[in-house]
């Protein structure tokens, strides 16, 4: 009997705690992907309420919760409500890419903040995903062209342009000094000058002067963008043999790691480190990691940004470049489409005030043009030295030249940046390449 | 004439019980597992962006042998199972029959020791190996306090040493696992097998190999297969701890086919393709494995 009551009590035990953990487990999970949100799910509601997939609780939410609290207390709208669930970049594309291949649409939310690389590969694939807002009344004139080319599909405007993602290249001044130069001996300059600065700087300091995740293709693709060129051509074909700009690209790289001025880690966290560890001088990238550098509290006004160096051989070579960059999509499960696009008209798409509220609270640098007019984007930030930096970065964006992007440019950089990893090893340059348009080639064949 | 017997006939009942007691679960199995697999078939054998599939017949097998990645991929995961596999049941064969010694002390904490690893969570410890072998990593720190290196080897940058790191983290979880098996099987064997050899003079080693493993073939076969079956499905450490290694080194099949359908443009049919290519591979081995060990006829 006892026997009996003991294992019945087991049983139950274990019943328990698999009920339990099944719904633990569910909420976990949900909790996991909603910190800053009050329910699980995550799809569009209806009525009042606006839901948003972003990620980053320090910059996109932060923004987009600003603009709902702008919107509802100060432009009048005290029903409304903003519902925001942090979802990874990865994430929201994987819950779109299940959600679009079943067919079943409910499961997405009004509104989701897409990086500006993969938007044309969704738009290509689920055109029936995402809200044209060609003539929803936004003005699409004052964003900068550059941006607004990576949510624009065929001429029709899908999505509102958010941050910035203009390219910086910010030095750490005093080491700078240590080996005798400035910051501006690092503007506007190209990059057999600044290959030659980076190995004065090693040789007198030790520090790296750039560093980057070794299967990254960012350094090239801005340098590549920094010239109006791209992996692919007009027509979205894979451009890469015969792409001198792009063999320059790589050369430059190269003889970079080469002359050990380019620290190559192997992943994001390593790459983090290599700044705020100070093993590197200086950053070039999205002037988004600006947040991580003015995170090296101990380092304030010891570091100014200027512009990326030019390309040497290739024509129409500039000093600017994007790395980045995301904008804010109107699904088409949204429920209420007349109150997003009014949300998106009124806040991203027309206050300056926004933008610099949001300047304030994240440092997130706006696109939109009259934004960079204000008194808040002229200030002098003294982590900067006092630089002015926040005009600069935006004056930097309308001076990015565009590229041809296309659906599978995703794919394009994958496959160069697993390129670059061989080369580095010793492949040859050309072979290499063609292997990377092999691969993309294949990609598109259907 | 004999009269029908009204209801049915006790054999009939207990036929009618057994069809009962199978339908539910048999019922479940078709729908949750059976089912998908059958419009995965078919979903391989269409092409297309995301949704907008069509049918293509074979093509897509016979794209799989053009796709270079796919080949590194299979050539790695063959790499680990070639290697890894033997490495990790010899240790655990080996680690099973010492700690089946009666006569040891605290063998509940040693066997307790050995099989933790396989507790842990598959995502923890990859990053986990992942941050001991980079760069600036334990590994590096330890080799550069010892005086082996004067500065940090990129053991994840290089095509090898990564897969060498990948091997590692496998035997590392999975030892234990195994052992545990082998430790169950050795159970089995009686004490007075291994009296009886000691009176003949056989040493330990000579034990070991003409009677233990022998005895133990059975369990060995289940875990040859299972490891096969585990090592050919790889995917945590590849993502994970490398993702995918320097250029493609340490890929494995079922991460190239995440890839090809979450990370580059999707294309679910050339997906579903790669991954019943794995299965077949699997069954193949498994078939082999069970052929060649069976000696029971």
């Amino acid at each position: 009997m006892k026997k009996k009551v003991i294992s019945l009590m087991l049983v139950g035990a274990m019943v328990a705690s698999m009920a339990a953990c099944g719904s633990n487990g569910g909420s976990d999970n949900a909790a996991k992907g909603n910190t800053s949100a009050t329910e699980e799910g995550g799809a569009s509601e209806g009525g009042n309420t606006l839901t948003v997939w972003t990620w980053d609780p320090a910059f996109n939410i932060s923004a987009i919760e600003e603009a709902g609290r702008m919107y509802k207390e100060d432009m009048g709208h005290s029903d409304f409500n903003l519902k925001v669930v942090e979802t990874l970049s990865e994430d929201c594309e994987k819950k779109l890419i299940s959600a679009a291949q079943s067919g079943d649409l409910s499961t997405l939310p009004d509104i989701v903040l897409m990086q500006d690389n993969s938007y044309q590969k969704f738009v290509s694939i689920y055109p029936e995903a995402f809200t044209d807002l060609t003539d929803s009344g936004i003005d699409f004139s004052q964003f900068a062209a550059g941006k607004l080319s990576y949510s624009t599909v065929d001429g029709k405007n899908y999505g509102v342009p958010f941050d910035n993602g203009a390219v910086i290249g910010a030095y750490r001044t005093d080491i700078l000094e240590e080996a005798g130069y400035t910051v501006a001996d690092l503007t506007d300059i190209d990059w057999n000058q600044f290959i030659e600065i980076g190995k004065t700087v090693k040789e007198k300091t030790g520090k790296y002067i750039l560093s980057g995740q070794a299967d990254s293709p960012d350094m090239i693709m801005e340098m590549l963008q920094s010239a109006g060129a791209s992996l692919f051509d007009e027509d979205g074909k894979p451009a890469m043999t015969d792409n001198a700009a792009l063999k320059e690209c790589i050369e430059i790289y190269k003889t970079m790691v080469e002359e050990g001025i380019y620290y190559e880690v192997n992943s994001w966290d390593e790459y983090i480190t290599s700044i705020t560890g100070g093993s590197t001088c200086g950053v070039i990238n999205g002037n988004w990691i600006s947040a991580t550098i003015m995170g090296m509290k101990d380092t304030e006004g010891k570091w100014g940004i200027t512009n990326m160096p030019k390309l040497v051989k290739t024509p129409n070579a500039t000093n600017y470049s994007n790395n980045g960059g995301s904008s804010w999509y109107i699904t088409e499960n949204c429920k209420n489409k007349d109150l997003a696009i009014d949300f998106l008209k009124s806040t991203f798409a027309g206050s300056t005030e926004f933008y610099d509220n949001v300047l304030k609270q994240t440092g997130a640098i706006a696109t939109y043009a009259p934004a960079a007019a204000s008194e808040a984007y002229a200030q002098e930030v003294p982590f900067y030295n006092n630089q002015q930096i926040y005009k600069t970065i935006v004056d930097y964006s309308v001076k990015t030249p565009t590229n041809n992007t296309s659906p599978y440019y995703y794919d394009g950089r994958n496959a160069i940046g697993t390129q670059i990893q061989n080369i580095i090893q010793g492949a040859d340059v050309d072979s290499a390449i063609a292997d990377a348009q092999a691969e993309v080639e294949f990609t598109m064949s259907e | 004439m004999k009269p029908k017997k009204k209801g049915m006939t006790l054999v009939a009942k207990q036929k009618a019980a057994g069809w009962a007691f199978l339908i539910p679960a048999s019922a479940m199995i078709a729908i949750m597992s059976f089912f998908p697999m059958v419009k995965a078939f078919i979903l391989s054998l269409q092409t297309g962006k995301g949704a907008a599939v069509h049918f293509a017949g074979f093509t897509n097998y016979a794209r799989m042998f053009q796709d270079k990645v796919f080949l590194r991929s299979v050539g790695n995961t063959f790499f680990y199972l070639i290697i890894q596999v033997p490495i990790m049941l010899v240790l655990a064969i080996l680690l099973a029959q010492l700690l089946n010694n009666r006569d040891l002390k605290l063998r509940g904490f040693f066997r307790t020791c050995v099989f933790l690893p396989c507790a842990t969570s598959l995502v923890s410890y990859a990053l986990i190996f992942r941050f001991l072998f980079a760069q600036d990593g334990f590994v590096n720190n330890a080799l550069i306090g010892l005086g082996i290196l004067d500065h940090g080897y990129n053991f994840l940058g290089n095509a090898m040493s990564a897969k060498i790191v990948i091997i590692i983290a496998l035997v590392w979880r999975w030892t234990g696992y195994n052992m545990v098996f082998y430790l169950a099987g050795l159970q089995n064997i009686e004490y007075s097998v291994y009296e009886a050899a000691k009176i003949d003079g056989a040493n330990g080693w000579k034990t070991f190999w003409s009677i233990t493993v022998p005895l133990l073939k059975p369990t060995i076969i289940m875990t040859f297969i299972m490891s096969i079956n585990g090592t050919l499905q790889l995917f945590d450490e590849s993502v994970n701890l490398t993702n995918g290694g320097p250029a493609n080194a340490t890929i494995t099949m079922s991460h190239h086919v995440y890839n090809t359908v979450f990370l580059r443009t999707p294309n679910f049919g050339y997906g579903c393709a790669m991954s019943f290519f794995i299965f077949v591979l699997v069954a193949i081995l498994a078939f082999i494995n069970m052929k060649v060990g069976d000696t029971r006829d």
